[in-house]
């Protein structure tokens, strides 16, 4: 089943060894084949997308400031100059809703792409050691693992306060030894292929080969990793919001907006119900898209004959 | 039925009390939006009691037909035209029940692995107990004890009691055939049954085969790359290519007179233990002045773990520079772990290996790669034995072949590379590819490409043709040969094919439990006197156009070690032994 792709890579003749050209155009043409052979994934981009767009031009699309309060048209219902009414502050549930997008999509990346950093290195590094420094660290991904998150979150966040990297760093350590394990059990396999039989042979230096041969291989369990754990994270930080122990008022934080809103929640409804619909839809973007991609990547390894 | 015109005479007396009639049968498959026809008009038939072999390289079709005949088809794959009959009902025609009642029923499949058909966690005996009350039938201890004892399993009682894991692959080969003979079956299709198998063990299962196809009075389908496989086994032989049916012939008829080109071609490409290799002349005139050894082991010990025996055991040998050793002996052997030990991928425990190069490079290969020198290490290099895996999938041709030049010369270019490319019969343009675009052939010599960018003297190569069809194994061969001779390398050649080792070696070595049992020139060790080990793989290996299955028993050891080596002179030395 490669013929169509060495049509599509024919072309590609003259960019030398490991020429850049040709390897985005092999990637793009790889994600454009994944994105029209499944719908979970078009849909969940698509979310995704829509939500990236929102919150980089909430400021302008927003029309009021998300914490300036206005006691003359608090709990007001949908009216022209505010489309989804106010909360008892008389703010715009609008506006903090699309600024609310930028604050958890923030915070998510930061943690995820973090977290999942961390894990991939150390999962792969672990694999490949396979000694004490294997054993070490795979103890305490278990002592980790076996902490509740939201319990250490509330305690990391109590401790210090609830900032911005705090947030972050705590959403990281709850996190990365989860993805850790994860990859660790993918680079395992991919430790047995000759072709990192033959690096070692050749006498590479360790972390070359754990760089070169071993992360390239895993990387499609870490995107899909990626996305599935991003899509815990939103949840995670809206939960804390939500307890109280996340973003401070009058941080617009759609965890926050929903305790704040919901005992306003018979009069004006839209101040609990636009964070949770933003919120939804974002997990499930994160979610179609994990589900997408380990489909597509899947099916691609097989056809490739890259893993039998 | 009026059957189409087919090329095969032998088609022409289709007879109506046939099991299987295929007819005109074209299938395709959907690859994006494309259909891609994968076997075009096939047709054939088979009687009880007689044997088909479907010859052909991977991509012919010649599984997807074998398939059909279970009423299988590949997902995105569908019948264009034509219709297959089993057992006198139109196989695609029929509902779920009836289909279930085929497989296994009417027709059965032998699938390669049969450590993968069997499950894991399931005692064997409780698996043929269910293969037998899946089809309606008693399934009693008895029952089951005597499916083990139909395949000439010795001591069926513990037998069944094992699970997979604990069989060896012809153990669990025997177990998968009794499972599909389990609900006396017409039709028995083998989907390369023996291509993971020893020469010996495969020697025994293809006997084990023939005699209960006479004895059930089935028909059977024999899917196989390997044309003396299938030569010993079927009384008509169909020649697949491109999902084409080229030649149809009796056996015999076959292999005397060859009538289409690709079959020719086919035949040629067939390593034979009893022809006069490729290279038989080289080795006498070099005998002459012998050069100082590459490469000296003498007692050398290897082992994985303190608790186990050596996989290695108190081994001696010598390769010449410009010399090629092959080791031969079944899986288990050592044989594979005498190559990692070389490699420097695990220590060895005792004994010596030095590596004596010619620009004064000397090294002791005993040490692990990490402890050995960079000129040691570029000295030695690997080629390995599964072209898929070697390769980064993740990295092109070129990243493959520049890493070892950048790391053993300090440099790379493009030029060096297509350079390399180049003398491993690839264009330069290969460079942007990766592994995936590639065919199996195609890669090996991308893996053998990348061993030449070090500039070794000594080319370790395991197994390097086993995944391969027989025509692109003797390209692979004859470059491996070529470049030996051009660039003078010395090469352990480790492989269980004899056939192939004649064409290839110098000199061989046969390696069983740990241990060398012969050791001398590739003339010496085919014309014998032999040690009863080598003289039993010899038997087991089929040559194509034998049609005779020696008659091989893989169970039983008639020998016994003993002390000290019978040297029978030039060189040609048998470990001593007694009958057991």
């Amino acid at each position: 089943m490669t013929r169509s792709t060495t049509d599509a890579t024919g072309a590609a003749v003259n960019a030398g060894p490991g020429g850049l050209p040709g390897r985005i155009r092999g990637v793009a043409t790889s994600l454009t084949s994944s994105l029209s052979g499944s719908a979970a994934l078009t849909i969940g981009l698509g979310l995704i997308a829509v939500h990236v767009v929102l919150a980089v031009l909430a400021p302008w699309i927003a029309g009021h400031d998300p914490v300036a309060t206005d006691s003359t048209v608090a709990l007001t219902g949908s009216t022209w100059t505010h489309w989804l009414g106010t909360d008892q502050y008389g703010r715009d549930i609008l506006s903090r809703t699309l600024n609310g997008g930028r604050y958890a999509l923030l915070v998510t990346f930061l943690a995820t792409t973090i977290a999942v950093g961390i894990g991939t290195v150390l999962g792969c590094i672990t694999a490949y050691a396979d000694n004490w420094f294997d054993e070490v660290v795979m103890r305490i991904v278990d002592a980790l693992l076996a902490v509740p998150s939201i319990l250490a979150l509330l305690v990391v966040v109590t401790v210090f306060d609830s900032g911005l990297w705090v947030i972050v760093l705590a959403v990281t350590v709850v996190y990365a030894p989860a993805v850790t394990r994860v990859v660790r059990g993918a680079a395992r396999t991919i430790i047995t292929q000759d072709y990192v039989t033959a690096a070692r042979a050749r006498g590479e230096k360790p972390l070359s080969i754990v760089f070169r041969e071993i992360l390239p291989n895993v990387m499609d369990v870490v995107l899909v990793e990626y996305a599935m754990r991003a899509s815990w994270i939103v949840l995670l930080i809206s939960t804390l919001s939500f307890l109280g122990f996340g973003a401070n008022p009058p941080t617009p934080d759609w965890g926050l907006m929903v305790q704040e809103n919901r005992t306003a929640l018979t009069v004006a409804p839209l101040g609990a119900l636009a964070p949770i619909v933003a919120l939804a839809t974002l997990v499930i973007g994160l979610n179609l898209s994990a589900d997408g991609l380990s489909k597509s990547l899947g099916i691609d390894r097989a056809q490739k004959g890259a893993v039998s | 039925m009026s059957s189409a015109p087919s090329p095969a005479p032998a088609q022409v007396d289709v007879q109506a009390d046939a099991v299987v009639q295929v007819d005109d049968l074209s299938i395709s498959y959907a690859s994006g939006r494309r259909d891609v026809p994968v076997v075009r008009g096939v047709s054939l038939s088979i009687r009880p009691g007689r044997a088909l072999g479907l010859v052909g390289e991977s991509g012919s079709g010649k599984s997807t037909v074998a398939r059909t005949l279970l009423a299988h088809l590949r997902r995105g794959s569908r019948i264009v035209g034509g219709r297959v009959t089993v057992a006198g009902s139109d196989v695609f025609a029929l509902g779920d029940r009836e289909r279930r009642a085929l497989r296994g029923g009417t027709a059965a499949l032998v699938a390669q692995n049969a450590g993968q058909a069997l499950t894991p966690s399931m005692r064997v005996g409780r698996q043929l107990r269910e293969a037998l009350e899946s089809h309606g039938l008693p399934g009693g201890h008895e029952r089951v004890l005597e499916l083990v004892r139909h395949v000439r399993l010795p001591d069926p009682e513990t037998i069944v009691e094992r699970y997979p894991h604990q069989l060896s692959g012809g153990q669990q080969q025997r177990i998968a055939i009794a499972m599909a003979i389990a609900a006396r079956p017409r039709l028995l299709v083998l989907d390369e049954p023996t291509t993971a198998l020893d020469v010996v063990t495969q020697a025994a299962v293809l006997e084990l085969v023939r005699d209960l196809s006479v004895e059930l009075e089935m028909a059977i389908l024999l899917v196989s790359h390997d044309l003396g496989v299938v030569s010993a086994m079927a009384d008509e032989i169909a020649v697949m290519r491109d999902g084409v049916i080229v030649e149809h012939r009796q056996t015999a008829e076959l292999f005397a007179d060859p009538q289409h080109e690709y079959t020719r071609e086919l035949l040629a490409s067939a390593p034979r233990t009893s022809a006069t290799g490729l290279s038989a002349e080289r080795g006498g005139g070099r005998a002459s002045a012998p050069p100082p050894p590459l490469v000296t082991a003498a007692d050398l010990v290897v082992r994985y773990a303190r608790s186990l025996p050596p996989a290695v055991d108190a081994v001696s040998f010598a390769i010449g520079a410009q010399e090629t050793l092959a080791v031969v002996g079944e899986s288990g052997s050592g044989k594979s772990t005498l190559a990692t030990a070389m490699a420097g991928l695990i220590p060895a425990e005792s004994g010596t290996f030095t590596f004596r190069g010619d620009d004064g490079i000397e090294g002791d290969l005993t040490r692990p790669v990490a402890r050995r020198s960079l000129d040691l290490r570029r000295s030695v290099q690997l080629v390995f034995q599964n072209a898929d895996t070697s390769l980064n999938p993740r990295r092109t041709v070129g990243a493959a072949i520049a890493r070892p030049l950048r790391l053993f010369t300090g440099s790379t270019s493009p030029d060096r590379v297509a350079e390399l490319l180049e003398e491993v019969g690839l264009t330069p343009d290969f460079a942007s590819r990766l592994p995936a675009q590639l065919s199996g052939g195609q890669r090996q010599r991308v893996g053998i490409a990348r061993a030449l960018a070090a500039g070794p003297e000594l080319i370790i190569a395991d197994e390097i043709t086993t995944a391969l069809d027989v025509r692109v194994q003797a390209g692979v061969l004859d470059l491996l040969t070529d470049l030996r001779d051009e660039k003078g390398l010395g090469c352990l050649f480790i492989s269980h094919d004899l056939a192939v080792v004649r064409g290839v070696a110098d000199r061989v070595a046969v390696m069983t439990g740990g241990r060398f049992v012969e050791i001398g020139s590739t003339e010496d060790v085919f014309s014998g006197p032999n040690h009863p080990y080598t003289r039993q793989l010899l038997d087991a290996t089929l040559d194509p156009g034998t049609t005779v299955l020696r008659g091989v028993d893989d169970t039983t050891r008639t020998w016994r070690d003993a002390d000290g080596w019978d040297d029978l002179g030039d060189g040609h030395r048998i470990r001593r032994w007694e009958s057991a």
